[in-house]
């Protein structure tokens, strides 16, 4: 299970919403303890992706190695990342699967019309990519 | 000894340590003693052909090894090496 903070989350929507059209990405930091995560800090970052960014993102390797060291000078960890579907659903696609790592909380935001409408929250089972499981996501209510 | 910084998901197999000390003169030497003393690392960070996945980068220090020369990379005692996961992805 993984709580995103207020504050995460309006970061989250915001930044989906302001990328519209395009899908936006970023960096979730926070804690675990006994199973639940706590997101309480979302690092809106830059898609990386060269190409047409309506239906694809990538983030810069170079903004992920930014993202642990904050992480680890608020005593914090990397929990997940976070990236939008402009006027789709939020679900976990086969190109969302095959480029991200299990271990991660990887939240999707679904952004209609250029209004955020949902989030869900995806887990990759196993290294070789081959499955994912929905995580339950705590989203707060504005 | 370079100082290795293993990311979140990583850390099931250094026994939950976030930082782990190896020797070696390169990024090659480094990993190869950090996946010795930690060997189910090994399937997660190199390919069937002994090759760094894909989706795994490198830094040394701030440099992403790939600009460097890769695994050839040389690497000093008070080097940082960071372990970054690919993340991409999108609704196609």
């Amino acid at each position: 299970m993984i709580e995103i903070s207020v504050e995460a989350a309006a970061i989250m929507q915001q930044h989906g919403e302001s990328c519209f059209p395009r899908e936006c990405c970023g960096i979730l930091l926070g804690t675990e303890e006994a199973g639940k995560r706590l997101a309480t800090i979302a690092i809106a970052c830059r898609n990386a992706y060269e190409g047409d960014q309506s239906d694809r993102f990538a983030i810069d390797p170079q903004d992920q190695l930014a993202a642990q060291k904050q992480a680890r000078s608020l005593g914090l960890d990397v929990i997940g990342f976070f990236h939008s579907h402009p006027d789709e659903g939020a679900y976990f696609s086969q190109t969302d699967l095959k480029n991200h790592w299990p271990g991660y909380s990887n939240v999707v935001m679904s952004v209609r019309a250029g209004r955020f409408t949902e989030a869900k929250c995806f887990r990759v089972a196993d290294f070789a990519q081959t499955a994912s499981e929905e995580e339950e996501l705590l989203w707060p209510k504005f | 000894m370079a100082k290795i910084l293993i990311p979140t998901p990583l850390r099931q197999f250094t026994g939950g340590a976030d930082t782990v000390d190896a020797a070696g003169a390169s990024v090659a030497e480094v990993l190869g003693a950090l996946t010795a003393a930690y060997p189910e690392l090994r399937p997660n960070l190199y390919n069937e052909e002994g090759k760094l996945r894909s989706f795994v980068n490198i830094y040394v220090n701030d440099e992403d090894i790939r600009y460097l020369s890769k695994d050839s990379t040389a690497v000093a005692e008070a080097d940082t090496i960071s372990i970054i996961p690919s993340i991409a992805g999108g609704r196609a």
